[in-house]
């Protein structure tokens, strides 16, 4: 019986669908349904909607397929009692501003709070997994699952961005196997890849890295790889003989003598009378490298670092800090940070661009200085320690005097230091975060205010991290 | 922080709001009540008219004031009532953690509204007098006669209605089988204006709950496949064919009558003796909250009975005008609590209301916090069924699935697929992230007949939630 309703079904809707009367077609409802035509048609569309309803469901297609197994992480997900807070916190932030904490903690988001996009590139490499996985997932292919180490027959084997981690650890373990690697596999490569894959020589970098540095500038076919090359080799003092662009930009910089018992030399700026002039340093600041405008400046990197006058000039400032941040030594952006800390707060801002190139204990070191030292705020401190700052008691700085009282005007609405308070709650250590919460509280904040989720979350979760 | 009577008098905006408030300052009326551990916050949640209890709080700093209440008039008499508890010391408010809720209203929370409106200043000012409100009206006897004449005009006005609603679903099938006579196919194109027309019929006919549900038909049936939409739009014809016999057939019945006409309010089903009530813990699955053509938002919220006895799952749901902005969610999917439910009298209860809500166990007793959830039916097509087949006319089932895991077409259309390969069903709308990845132990879904919506699952991740 059921069958023969089945095979009527295609003809009743086709009627109905065409605007018919459909019970003539339905003969094995025919005693059921009755003569009289209008009625017959509501039965039928009872009977029929009943029968499509509960016994008939969609055919599965043929060749439906599973995606393999979110994998786990080597951290653990966050504990389940503060998922909510960190849903918050990533609904109303950045994810490459918490992810980093949680991970620099020890911890990872949970993946039905946050999952990553295939080309998150600025998330901490513990989420490498994932990102394979959404890709995968995307494509509608897996690779095979890899146990041992990144090596030349299984490079292939590796999705892209536990590729990368790979070979970002083995980079940090043995920094001539992962040249080694990169010397025969790079080439295979899309270009946006061999730039990412030749940054990660910026770990350990060394001499021994020269030769195949130089070989990347002679013979990539990207500009970028080629740039990138070109400025690794400035960090080892081998940058670009520019020495006709460096004569040029030192000409914007005369160097002076001043003192007359100690005679230092302090640099000078030429006045730009046109626009065009201005265009033109710019440019120049970035086809030179550090080495080579110091040499046209006749003084060493070192020299022309302190011999530098800040807060004058900020767009030379600023591209002074960036031809540093990408041709210095890692002694040369140690000594420029360490200058920049002591400008205004708005050459402060310098800090964040130099920032990369520091170890987390320098930025962490750097960002508690200039809180204490001067008028830097926790946000501009966030942008400079990233997640690993665990300052004890950054309140006591004078940022934290001037949001007490910026939150104690009596016309301090609801929404106002959102980000000065998400700031503090990145840059404070557990305990920082837990006396924070107590002056906060104490200077009137609500326990529940929103605002203060960072540091609520900071206060609240184990510290499992590493400190360096 | 302190507060007394008079400033309570104070922010009522009439006498009538101060009557009201007086009669809900009793400690029966109340449950979840709390406190900020600053003693700045207060909360609690007050059973009212609707389904679930409404969630009021107030800042004791500037008497700001929320509550999830549909009431226009600010503040409204829950939050008047809640002061009133908090200043006469009617129940403890133990200092705690501030609930999400509350946090989330704090963070929504505009600079005027931390100044507290008090009786509008251009409205000439009502005379309020708390002691007033406290005095019990006396009971006046009522006349025999005044009663019976009453009686029958409350008989009266029964008949009227039925017949109203008797013709309207006689206009109803005849557009119905205008419906089939014009053809489905330009239903579909045209279905919003058709449906509008004979949804406006309904209204007239005091058909309200239908026409409601007439009025989203289009919607649901936009929400299918182009190629399934003739199939679905026979399907829920078909439903209002037999919503309309079954009424015609029962038109007393409670049941019948609330999918046509209107529901029984709170005191109806609280005093029948037919109403059942369970008193069990309950794990919140879902919320779901649709603004509605005829401008309501219905807020749905899908319940799962821990326990073993009483129906297993169970819905809460109030309506409430678009108009009166965001009413903030009174339940947070994957909490747990115990409480009673009182079922509306039915067949297969489903439909119920929150009675009483014990928050102080949910936080002392963690043995019910773990993911279990009750034992699945084995039989899955049994359990998708049995519903539709007792009740033809019902659009949705709740269902809790065996293990089971969502597979993929070449479209990319999901699949939810038993582990045992017992059945393979079609799931609604994108199955996205971790559910697409990961072995589903339960999960619990909406059937409505050709689509599986899920709300939640319990997987090796824990509870994972698809709405809200």
């Amino acid at each position: 019986m059921a069958e023969a309703i089945y095979d009527a079904m295609g003809a009743v809707l086709t009627r109905w669908t065409m605007g018919a009367a459909a019970a003539p077609a339905a003969s094995p409802w025919r005693a059921e349904l009755g003569a009289e035509p209008a009625e017959a048609e509501l039965r039928l569309l009872a009977l029929t909607g009943q029968f499509l309803g509960v016994a008939v469901t969609a055919d599965p297609p043929v060749g439906l397929r599973t995606l393999p197994d979110v994998p786990g992480l080597a951290l653990p997900t966050v504990p389940e009692a503060l998922r909510p807070l960190v849903r918050r916190i990533l609904a109303a932030t950045k994810a490459t501003e918490l992810l980093p904490f949680l991970a620099a903690r020890g911890w990872t988001a949970h993946p039905a709070d946050w999952m990553p996009a295939p080309n998150d590139e600025d998330i901490p490499d513990v989420y490498a997994p994932w990102r394979d996985w959404v890709a995968a997932a995307a494509a509608g292919s897996a690779r095979r699952r890899v146990e041992d180490g990144l090596t030349a027959e299984n490079w292939d084997d590796y999705w892209p961005a536990a590729r990368k981690a790979a070979l970002t650890e083995l980079r940090r373990r043995d920094p001539g196997a992962a040249r080694a690697l990169l010397a025969v596999k790079l080439a295979n490569e899309g270009a946006d890849v061999r730039l990412r894959l030749v940054g990660l020589l910026a770990v350990g970098l060394s001499d021994a890295d020269i030769p195949y540095l130089e070989d990347i500038t002679a013979t990539d076919r990207a500009p970028k790889v080629k740039a990138l090359g070109e400025s690794l080799l400035a960090r080892l003092g081998r940058g670009p003989a520019a020495g006709a662009e460096a004569a040029e930009l030192a000409g914007f910089f005369p160097v002076q003598v001043k003192g007359l018992l100690r005679r230092s030399r302090v640099i000078q700026f030429e006045t730009l009378k046109t626009p065009a002039q201005r265009v033109r340093r710019t440019a120049l600041f970035e086809v030179v490298d550090i080495a080579a405008f110091a040499r046209a400046l006749k003084i060493s990197p070192e020299e022309l670092i302190a011999a530098w006058t800040w807060d004058v000039d900020r767009q030379a400032d600023a591209a002074l800090v960036a031809l540093v941040a990408r041709t210095g030594t890692d002694a040369l952006v140690t000594r420029a940070a360490d200058a920049v800390s002591q400008c205004d707060a708005v050459g402060l801002q310098n800090l964040a661009a130099l920032a990369p190139r520091l170890t987390a204990g320098q930025r962490s070191a750097l960002a508690a200085k200039v809180l204490h030292a001067s008028s830097c705020s926790f946000d501009m401190a966030k942008a400079i320690a990233g997640a690993m700052a665990r300052l004890d008691d950054p309140l006591a700085a004078p940022a934290g005097a001037a949001l007490l009282e910026a939150l104690g005007h009596g016309d301090a609405g609801p929404a106002d230091q959102v980000a000065e308070l998400y700031g503090l709650g990145l840059v404070a250590s557990r305990m920082g975060a837990r006396r924070a919460l107590e002056r906060l509280n104490g200077a009137g904040l609500l326990q529940g205010d929103p605002r203060l989720d960072m540091l609520r979350l900071n206060a609240a979760l184990d510290d499992n991290g590493a400190r360096e | 922080m302190a507060i007394d009577l008079k400033a309570i008098e104070q922010l009522a905006t009439d006498q009538s709001s101060l009557k009201a408030a007086a009669g809900l300052a009793k400690p029966g009326k109340w449950s979840g009540v709390g406190m900020s551990r600053d003693g700045a916050l207060v909360w609690g949640e007050c059973s009212g008219s609707g389904a679930n209890p409404y969630r009021v709080m107030a800042d004791l700093r500037n008497l700001g004031n929320k509550c999830t209440c549909p009431s226009r008039k600010f503040p409204c008499k829950h939050v008047l009532g809640l002061l009133w508890l908090h200043a006469e010391a009617i129940v403890p408010f133990a200092p705690a953690d501030t609930p999400e809720w509350v946090s989330d209203w704090l963070g929504r929370r505009r600079t005027s509204a931390s100044a507290p409106k008090t009786a509008s200043s251009d409205a000439p000012v009502e005379a309020k007098d708390v002691r007033a409100a406290q005095v019990a009206e006396p009971e006046v006897p009522e006349d025999p006669k005044a009663a019976a004449r009453r009686e029958a005009a409350a008989a009266k006005r029964s008949e009227d209605t039925e017949r109203a609603i008797l013709d309207a679903l006689d206009a109803l099938e005849q557009w119905v089988g205008d419906q089939l006579r014009l053809g489905l196919a330009a239903f579909i194109d045209d279905a919003t204006a058709r449906c509008r027309r004979i949804a406006a019929r309904l209204v007239d006919g005091k058909a309200a709950v239908l026409a409601g549900r007439i009025d989203e038909l289009p919607g649901r049936l936009l929400a299918l496949p182009t190629g399934d939409r003739p199939r679905g739009a026979v399907v829920e014809l078909g439903k209002l064919v037999l919503l309309a016999r079954a009424f015609r057939a029962a038109p007393r019945d409670a049941e019948i009558r609330r999918a046509v006409a209107t529901s029984e309010s709170r005191e109806t089903v609280l005093a029948n003796p037919d109403t059942s009530r369970v008193n069990a813990c309950w794990e919140v699955l879902a919320e779901q909250a649709q603004t509605r053509r005829d401008g309501l938002v219905s807020q749905t919220t899908w319940l799962l009975n821990l326990g073993e006895a009483g129906p297993r799952f169970a819905t809460l749901l109030d309506y409430f005008p678009a108009s009166a902005g965001r009413r903030g969610s009174v339940f947070t999917p994957g909490e747990r609590f115990r409480g009673e439910l009182a079922f509306y009298p039915s067949q297969q209860p489903l439909r119920a209301l929150l009675v009483e809500r014990d928050t102080a166990e949910e936080a002392a007793a963690p043995d019910w916090s773990t993911p279990a959830w009750p034992t699945t039916e084995a039989a899955v097509v049994d359990a998708l069924n049995r519903p539709l087949i007792a009740e033809p006319w019902t659009l949705e089932v709740p269902v809790l699935l065996p293990a089971g895991r969502i597979a993929l077409d070449d479209t990319g259309q999901a699949w939810w697929r038993a582990a045992d390969g017992a059945a393979i069903l079609p799931v609604a709308g994108d199955a996205e992230g971790l559910l697409r990845g990961t072995d589903l132990m339960q999960t619990a879904a909406l059937w409505s007949g050709n689509r599986l919506a899920i709300l939640a699952a319990q997987t090796r991740w824990g509870r994972i939630g698809c709405h809200g």
